[in-house]
């Protein structure tokens, strides 16, 4: 029933580009063939019918020309003249009548092919103009579902007409067509979804009653999936040359990424400026004391003064130090200096180095195999240093920390091994990553900057090596990295 | 009788030239890293003033305050509170800290500032 009715029906015909030709053809023939029909076997006097033929005609031109265009109508019309010279010859008419009626078949003519242009040519434009929205609606979904954010484009009562992909992707939930966004129920209740904003409360409703548009509001919700996501959303009122709302379109942006980094770079910032103001603090407060001994002469005291501006300095440095190699890093201008040397000399530097720092550890070398390496001698430094001291200061307790470089096959692999804290699975993931530091409820802050891993990985990828760690929590930790080992073509090597 | 005053801070290299300057200014000062020993290092030292870190590994030193001002027993102590955090000054005011002072500081300004309580 539906097919018959879009296929005789002009009104759905409209814009569907389909014009028949075959049918107008046989209506007419059918129509012609009923006439004569009539004419012999039911009204028994042929000359009777004219009106209801001139009626039924001017009917078809005009349904066929609004069916089908202005071809459609010219096909009935060019019927009609022929049917009535037909009849004028098969009459057998003679003198003025065979002339008034050659008269009257022309003039109606005239009109009948006006007629079926008129109509045709308005239905042609209608088309046209239907077709030329529906390709702009083609080039909007095509825009829209290209775009990274989410778009809700509803009417002017707030019932959706159109979205895209990102909106659903962003929101993990579907906005299907002809739902309302202002209607005050519950959002989206039927997926299962804890949507903190109702409908209701969404800018979109919001700008069209208020009649204003709305600029970023931001929303927290907890997405079917469990992700918790903080979308940014705009709607404004699309109005037409009246200034008459006649839609409405909101952009939904997920921000969340945006705002967990802007969390991390806010939390590094405030860390970083604690780190750094107290040795401040530790130095300005040896120098008053310095300042005064200078004044009652007492030098050795000042000698020991000097020494903790001297070690409070060095880790402001270092601190520095750290950041500018992250700042060199982002920046791709992290250098290497690049020469062959021997592992166990850095190694047994480092230890050193690190042992006269602390008294509750003891760090052992529990062997070397003495391999040369080629690769830059302060940066593996740098990264042994930072592995040992991360050792000591994860480590409160004190205990054994043992170093050890053993070779494997291409590679010199070394390890730092711990009895301390340990790191949990899900946070070995994330020790590598910039601003990443390892917390503990127990414990709870470690001083530094959460640099010295990230940094370590770096400089060891750079050599072409690995770094990785072997953990569980309470239970010590023990870090690798490797490098090559040197070969007679890192000569050539720039 | 000299006034006593006990320094919480888990930083070594804040305690130590921080017990040096108050010891030259006359106040009998010890020092604690740890803040989980402060309470019983108050039964037995009776400081007249806490000079507390807020930031510390392990016991934070919020808790500990909030912990002192609802003690009877303690609520009558002095604590100022210390911290090189920005946001630290609204914390200790929070946890019913007598007063705050942000590192770095002059020394000149912790002094004037620990004067004012111990003149009372």
């Amino acid at each position: 029933m539906n097919r018959l009715n879009r296929y005789l029906n002009p009104i759905d015909r409209l814009g569907q580009g389909e014009n028949s030709y075959l049918f107008p053809i046989i209506a007419n023939i059918a129509l012609w063939v009923l006439s004569e029909f009539y004419a012999y076997s039911i009204a028994h006097n042929p000359l009777i019918i004219g009106v209801y033929i001139i009626f039924l005609n001017v009917a078809f031109i005009i349904y066929f020309s609004f069916r089908d265009g202005i071809f459609g109508g010219l096909i009935s019309a060019v019927a009609a003249i022929l049917y009535y010279f037909y009849i004028i010859y098969t009459r057998h008419y003679s003198g003025a009548q065979l002339v008034a009626g050659i008269d009257t078949t022309i003039e109606l003519g005239l009109i009948y092919i006006l007629l079926a242009l008129i109509i045709g040519w308005l239905k042609q434009t209608i088309d046209k103009l239907i077709g030329r929205e529906a390709n702009e609606r083609i080039w909007l979904q095509t825009i829209l579902e290209q775009m990274a954010v989410g778009v809700i484009i509803t009417d002017n009562k707030g019932k959706v007409v159109q979205t895209n992909k990102q909106l659903e992707y962003i929101l993990g939930i579907k906005v299907p067509p002809g739902f309302v966004m202002g209607e005050d129920k519950p959002a989206f209740k039927s997926t299962g979804n804890n949507m903190q904003v109702a409908p209701a409360q969404s800018p979109l409703a919001q700008a069209l009653k208020s009649n204003k548009p709305v600029v970023g509001k931001e929303f927290d919700f907890h997405r079917k999936d469990g992700k918790k996501v903080t979308v940014q959303v705009n709607a404004s009122l699309i109005k037409n040359k009246k200034k008459k709302v006649i839609a409405a379109a909101s952009i939904i942006t997920d921000i969340t990424q945006q705002k967990e980094l802007e969390r991390q770079k806010d939390d590094f910032l405030s860390m970083a400026s604690h780190e750094l103001k107290t040795p401040i603090t530790s130095l300005k407060m040896f120098i008053d004391l310095q300042r005064q001994q200078l004044n009652e002469k007492n030098s050795q005291k000042a000698h020991y003064f000097n020494e903790r501006i001297h070690d409070q300095a060095n880790r402001l440095k270092e601190l520095t130090n750290d950041l500018l190699d992250v700042s060199r890093i982002q920046t791709n201008k992290l250098r290497f200096n690049r020469e062959e040397f021997d592992m166990a000399d850095v190694i047994q530097d480092t230890v050193e180095g690190l042992q006269a720092t602390t008294q509750k550890h003891e760090i052992v070398i529990k062997g070397i195999d003495g391999e040369k390496v080629y690769g830059d001698r302060y940066r593996i430094y740098q990264v042994l240093v930072n592995l040992i001291s991360n050792a000591i200061k994860y480590s409160p307790t004190g205990k054994k920390i043992s170093v050890q470089a053993k070779k494997d096959k291409e590679y010199v692999v070394v390890s730092v091994k711990d009895n301390g804290i340990g790191i949990s699975k899900a946070q070995q993931n994330k020790i590598f990553e910039r601003l990443y530091q390892v917390t503990d409820p127990d414990v709870k802050t470690f001083p530094g900057l959460g640099l010295g891993l990230y940094i370590s990985k770096v400089i060891i990828e750079r050599h072409k090596g690995k770094i990785w760690v072997e953990s569980a929590k309470g239970k010590g930790s023990t870090f690798y990295f490797s490098l090559p080992l040197y070969q007679k073509e890192h000569k050539t090597e720039v | 009788m000299n006034k006593k005053i006990l320094v919480v801070d888990d930083d070594k290299d804040i305690i130590e030239p921080l017990a040096m300057i108050l010891e030259a200014k006359g106040f009998k000062v010890e020092t604690i890293t740890k803040g989980k020993l402060v309470y019983s290092k108050i039964v037995s030292f009776k400081p007249d003033l806490l000079l507390l870190d807020i930031l510390m590994s392990g016991t934070d030193g919020r808790e500990i305050c909030k912990k002192l001002k609802a003690d009877k027993k303690t609520k009558n102590l002095t604590v100022v509170m210390m911290s090189a955090h920005p946001s630290a000054k609204k914390d200790s005011e929070d946890v019913g800290a007598d007063d705050f002072i942000a590192k770095p500081f002059e020394t000149e300004e912790l002094l004037a500032m620990l004067h004012k309580y111990m003149s009372k």
